[in-house]
């Protein structure tokens, strides 16, 4: 006999019948630490074993529930708060249209969990250092025997009387095993370490690749990489190397007329307001300083700018100092800027920029309403008969 | 291995069953005449509901019998008689059938022709929507469906003392012959009476929703059934949690069905977002039509759903008990779903529900036990001449 | 022939002992490839050059090879995906939902079924990759935090589709895994070289066929089972729904999705049919996977073959029944249009030859079954063609009517799927078990405890 840990004895059956009788026979008896071999699952085993139904369920069933929720909560959130996008004049949160992908998460999830909760957490896997692989007593149980197997670390385990057990019951081979030699694996050992570093060069190279280069290639770039110049582009072609050309000196835009006081402090008073309000220009008014104006100053020219913060907040256009500037000035101050408002002649026009200002005009007066504005909406009203 | 047929002792049904069919019957169908004397329309539309879910038990077991041919599953044979039973109802929907013919009128638009000489898509349908087509097409129906009855029953009723193994060959070749023929019979059924209801709606998918729910509704009877009579006794000792189990998995499994089908009919037609379409679901989700509509999501699936998930509850007879009259209470719900928005009478959006939408499920059920209970007078409760019998009750997972 | 009802068919036939069987299924893995393997490697091999140097040159030189183009934008890429991965169905239908059903004759068929799955998925998903000819970017498919601060499009088919298929070939890939763990651990105690035992040991995870493992492994089946069935049915829906959500006609209909999964379902068991005929035959299984089995399937085919043509007749009653003018006239231009041609293959391919199946001499005799399947796998290819093209080549606007003409690109491309599915298939008859030996062990005669000993 040598000195390995005895793991226990098994026994051979050549029959299913005898295999169960053999598995009630043990749990009757109350061995509690023994396991039956067989090279498929057997009918009625469960009872003979005494085995609680599996729980493998409740795993698949807690997962595949976070899957729906976790799946509805990502696509609640990308599509309707993190980047809300209409889609086919549907709702942001369009439940129909997210169940395809809820359903699929929660099949991804469950099983996987299933099959992984199972393989490691019910199984121990993998385990090849198991003592029982690797014997004859598996082998034949691998074919076509059904075997039986008792740890010595039973409570009741007894060699000589689990043996005589064994053979009333029919046994057509009884085996003793022993746990295999545990090596123990050199860790610091020459070849290691060159394969360590092996694994390290090849890692750190691969990843650089990927990062670095290949990252960054154009397999076939043919529309991007066309026989033309791109705005910016050096050029050979002309002396002073620049793919771009300078216009002629003193050229203009077609319908440009240069603003004449640009860069002036207060022209105000040789610009004088040439509209006169009316409903199509205050609402063009109104339209423009929504797409200018509001996103700093606000809707209502508050100074509560749109910006969250991304941008120095304005002061509000509610003052008594803009408020008794002349239209002018305001016009002057849309054209050409003011500290770090930058200017924005190029996206209005003349016309729109004095629509502005009457727009303006009108939410200082509706902000500032005095007594005798609110009579004048009285009357009106009173004469509209509401 | 003792015979486990030999077990078998015949007993009557319960008296008690009998009886309180008749009270149920007769009850309700007093307070069905007089709801049709006081409000036609209103009683009609409930009548046809009522009309539909029998169609569903009655036709949905006729394809039990045929699916059980055609597998060749041994489970389903000591419950199978049981399902002939239902089918008995297919005589007695000839009679049924004739108050609906008679007031054609009142409930298809399509039927009026002063309403189809204005309305071009009605004409181009004439050819298909005209009332002696329907009438053609109803009797044409039943009359197949009583055929195919009488052949199943008869050949079935035959083996009992002959135990010829030849019957169970022929069925078999009817059944295979049968499920075509049903798919394309229900389907029709399915589009007469109530896709047609509402004539310028049309979904591809209709003939197949209503088979999910016809096909449900039979197997919950045939459970409620099985249940009913195991725990009064009848089947003595012959029938396991094995049986049971099977019969919840596939509810399980048709539940998901319904629900499959259901959600891409919503799905395809919600996305395209096509008038011609969408016009079917928004009468659906008018007032307080979307009260029912979303009760019937719950009631038609998350609740059954939930119910038979795990698997011990698909053998525990209470539970499978309860899931069985819940459903069948949920495809009536889905009939009435399907079928009282196009009741013409009523104020948009409004759901009409009082004392005449109950007395009628009343004498559905009575007239669903006294069919049952006559036919199954006197007769074996399980097949015992069926060749698969033994095999049937010597069923294990 | 008199089937005697009162006893069931044995699954396995010839009396094989459970160590017969297993002799008979690890016997290509233990001995060398002959000729005829090689012969028909190189000539699947040669398929798979030919679409692999046609593809490589789409990518050189441009899709603008291929036959699509307007009207026709959707051409052969989504005909072949569609085809593909309708045929990975029958894989995963014949081990989940026969296993739900306790069709015992599942055992003998199922796992070469899964493999051809997850091969006929790999070559599915080659077509939505390769379809915008710049396959490096598939990557934005999936929902990242990209530089662009933008999500994918969550209520898109197309994204339904990368979530569906992806999670389709992971579940069946799993699937097929957990039921070959059994069998590695069987190949590990058979085989005696030391390379091949560390592969098997590794691969069989320490498997010891104990009964405490047993039984939670029977549970996770059922559960995967349980899982698999849905999903199955979902893969093809939302194929369906690439289709039907939009606002096409001949595309748009509410039948769809049932009828792209039966669809699926006849086209999957039609090619597993074709293949099992030669593996049975070449590996002389023909007791494991008897005719009984090819019976059964050429059953299902006949009905999933009904159920394709009602759907047909179905859109185009409501076509009619509708009275939209243009959904009738998709119809009658499908039927009587300028590709009445690929209609009638359509429709004499999987409704009517099928009908032959309704004789039980023709669901038996190997040959005509074998021409009749073959004839299904061509008619399920048209049934996708007629509906991408069909539709599309004639729409709203007369003036842009076309029509499409494929490229040698696309049938190239084509034929190159067919290669690449026929070499992963050959290479698995040699690389595992082909038949699942510990099933198939549980279901021989007298495997299982007699009832009337134990109770």
């Amino acid at each position: 006999m040598n000195n390995k840990k005895f793991y226990g004895l098994t026994a051979l059956f050549n029959t299913p019948n005898e295999i169960i009788k053999a598995a009630k026979k043990l749990s009757s008896e109350g061995y509690t630490k023994f396991d039956v071999h067989t090279p498929y699952p057997l009918h009625g085993m469960d009872d003979a074993m005494r085995l609680k139904p599996s729980k493998l369920g409740y795993i698949t069933l807690f997962f595949g529930l976070s899957g729906a929720a976790l799946a509805l909560l990502f696509m609640y959130w990308t599509m309707s708060i993190d980047y809300p996008m209409v889609i086919g004049g549907k709702p942001f949160f369009a439940l129909p249209a997210f169940i395809p992908i809820a359903f699929e998460v929660t099949v991804l999830l469950a099983t996987l969990s299933t099959v992984i909760g199972m393989l490691t957490f019910f199984f121990n896997f993998p385990n090849n250092n198991h003592p029982l692989i690797g014997t004859d007593y598996l082998r034949s149980v691998s074919v076509d025997k059904f075997g039986i197997a008792i740890e010595s670390d039973d409570e009741k385990f007894n060699n000589t009387a689990v043996r005589a057990m064994f053979g009333s019951l029919g046994a057509v081979k009884v085996e003793e095993i022993y746990y295999p030699d545990t090596e123990t694996f050199p860790l610091f050992q020459k070849k290691f370490i060159f394969l360590l570093l092996t694994f390290a060069v090849i890692t750190s190279g691969t990843t650089y690749f990927v990062l670095n280069k290949l990252m960054f290639m154009q397999p076939f770039s043919w529309m991007m990489l066309q026989d033309k110049l791109i705005p910016q582009e050096k050029s050979e072609f002309f002396a002073d190397g620049f793919g771009m050309r300078v216009p002629v000196e003193g050229t203009i835009a077609r319908g440009h007329k240069p603003y004449e006081f640009k860069g002036e402090v207060n022209p105000s008073s040789f610009l004088i307001n040439p509209i006169v309000p009316s409903k199509e220009s205050m609402m063009l008014g109104k339209k423009k300083f929504l797409t200018f104006c509001s996103p700093c100053h606000g809707n209502f020219a508050d100074g509560d700018s749109r910006l969250r913060g991304q941008f120095p907040n304005p002061p509000t256009l509610h003052t008594k100092r803009v408020r008794d500037m002349v239209d002018g000035q305001i016009f002057h101050i849309i054209t050409n800027g003011q500290n770090i408002m930058a200017s924005y002649a190029s996206q209005t026009s003349v016309e729109e920029r004095w629509a502005i200002v009457n727009y303006v005009r009108a939410l200082e007066r509706a902000k500032n309403a005095t007594q005798s504005d609110l009579d004048e909406i009285k009357k009106e009203s009173a004469a509209n008969g509401k | 291995m003792a015979s486990k047929v030999l077990e078998y002792q015949k007993k009557s049904l319960p008296q008690s069953m009998n009886k309180l069919g008749w009270i149920l019957l007769v009850v309700g169908a007093i307070a069905g005449a007089a709801a049709f004397y006081l409000d036609t329309t209103r009683a009609l539309y409930n009548y046809l509901i009522v009309y539909m879910f029998i169609m569903s038990i009655a036709v949905g077991s006729l394809f039990l019998i045929a699916l059980e041919y055609v597998a060749g599953a041994d489970w389903s044979v000591p419950l199978r008689r049981l399902v002939e039973f239902f089918a008995a109802l297919i005589p007695v929907m000839f009679i049924l059938v004739i108050p609906l013919l008679l007031n054609i009128h009142t409930l298809f638009h399509w039927s009026h022709a002063e309403a189809v000489s204005t309305d071009a898509i009605l004409q181009g349908k004439s050819a298909y929507l005209n009332s002696t087509f329907f009438i053609i097409r109803v009797f044409g129906i039943l009359i197949v469906w009583t055929l195919f009855y009488l052949l199943f029953t008869r050949n079935s009723m035959k083996q009992d003392i002959t135990k010829d193994q030849k019957l169970t060959k022929h069925n078999i070749l009817f059944s295979a012959i049968f499920i075509p023929v049903f798919a394309i019979t229900i389907t029709i059924s399915s589009i007469d009476w109530m896709m047609s209801l509402e004539p310028h709606w049309f979904s591809t998918i209709f003939g197949v929703y209503y088979f999910s729910g016809t096909f449900l509704a039979a197997l919950a009877a045939l459970t409620l059934a099985v249940i009913f009579l195991n725990e009064k006794g009848v089947f003595g000792k012959l029938l396991i949690p094995d049986h049971l189990y099977s019969l919840g998995a596939l509810q399980f499994v048709f539940i998901n069905f319904w629900g499959y089908i259901a959600f891409s009919q919503y799905l395809l037609i919600w996305y395209a977002d096509l008038p011609e379409e969408t016009v079917w679901f928004l009468h659906r989700w008018e007032g307080g039509w979307v009260i029912v509509s979303i009760l019937l999501i719950f009631v038609h699936f998350v609740v059954p759903y939930a119910v038979l998930l795990s698997q011990p509850a698909k053998m525990d007879p209470k539970r499978l008990k309860f899931a069985s009259i819940w459903i069948l209470f949920a495809h009536l719900l889905d009939l009435y779903w399907l079928i009282m928005p196009n009741m013409s009478s009523g104020k948009e959006g409004s759901v009409p529900f009082g004392w005449i939408e109950l007395v009628f499920p009343v004498a559905l059920v009575g007239l669903i036990i006294v069919v049952f209970t006559m036919r199954a007078k006197n007769k074996n409760i399980i097949p015992i001449g069926d060749p698969k019998i033994e095999r049937g009750l010597d069923f294990h997972l | 022939m008199n089937i005697d009802y009162t006893i069931e068919a044995p699954v396995v036939e010839g009396r094989l002992t459970i160590g017969e069987i297993e002799q008979l299924v690890a016997a290509p893995m233990e001995t060398k490839p002959d000729k005829k393997f090689y012969i028909a490697l190189s000539i699947s091999g040669s398929f798979l050059l030919f679409g692999a140097v046609l593809l490589a040159l789409s990518f050189y030189k441009g899709i603008g090879l291929w036959g699509n183009n307007q009207p026709v934008g959707w051409g052969f890429p989504i005909v072949n995906f569609v085809f593909w991965v309708g045929i990975g169905h029958a894989g995963t239908l014949i081990s989940a939902v026969l296993f739900l059903l306790r069709q015992k004759w599942r055992t003998g068929i199922a796992r070469f079924a899964e493999a051809m799955t997850i091969f006929a998925v790999i070559c599915a998903g080659i077509f939505p990759i390769i379809h915008t000819g710049r396959p490096w970017l598939a990557g934005y498919l999936f929902p990242y935090t990209s530089q662009h601060g933008l999500w994918v499009n969550f209520s898109s088919p197309l994204v339904w589709d990368v979530f569906a298929v992806s999670t389709y070939l992971t579940v069946s890939f799993v699937f097929w895994y957990i039921g070959l763990i059994p069998d590695f651990a069987v190949m590990r105690d058979r085989t005696s070289t030391k390379i091949k035992k560390t592969i098997y040991s590794t691969f069989s995870l320490g498997w010891r066929h104990s009964h405490r493992n047993w039984q939670h492994y029977e549970k996770a089946y059922m559960l995967l089972a349980g899982f698999a069935t849905p999903l199955v049915l979902s893969v093809h829906t939302i194929v369906s729904f690439d289709f039907a959500v939009s606002i096409l006609p001949g595309w748009h209909s509410t039948i769809f999705p049932p009828y792209f999964v039966a669809g699926a379902i006849f086209s999957g068991f039609a090619m597993v049919v074709t293949v099992l005929v030669f593996v049975r035959k070449i590996f002389d299984l023909e007791h494991i996977i008897t005719l009984n089995h090819l019976e059964k399937m050429n059953k299902v085919i006949l009905a999933t073959g009904m159920m394709v043509g009602y759907a047909y007749g179905m859109e185009f009653f409501i076509a009619w029944y509708s009275g939209v003018e243009v959904e009738q006239f998709v119809f009658v231009n499908r039927a009587f249009g300028p590709f009445a041609w690929a209609y009638w293959i359509m429709v004499s391919c999987n409704v009517l030859i099928p009908q032959l199946f309704w004789f039980k001499k023709i669901r038996r005799s190997v040959p005509v079954m074998l021409i009749i399947v073959i004839f299904v796998n061509v008619g399920m290819w048209f049934e996708r063609f007629v509906i991408t093209v069909t539709s599309l080549h004639r729409d709203f606007l007369p003036s842009s009517w076309g029509y499409f003409t494929p490229t040698i690109y696309d049938i190239g491309i084509l034929l190159g799927s067919f290669g690449l599915f026929f070499t992963l298939v050959i290479l698995f008859t040699k690389a595992l078990p082909v038949v699942s030996i510990s099933e198939v062990k549980a279901v021989a005669e007298g495997a299982q405890p007699s009832h009337g000993g134990t109770h």
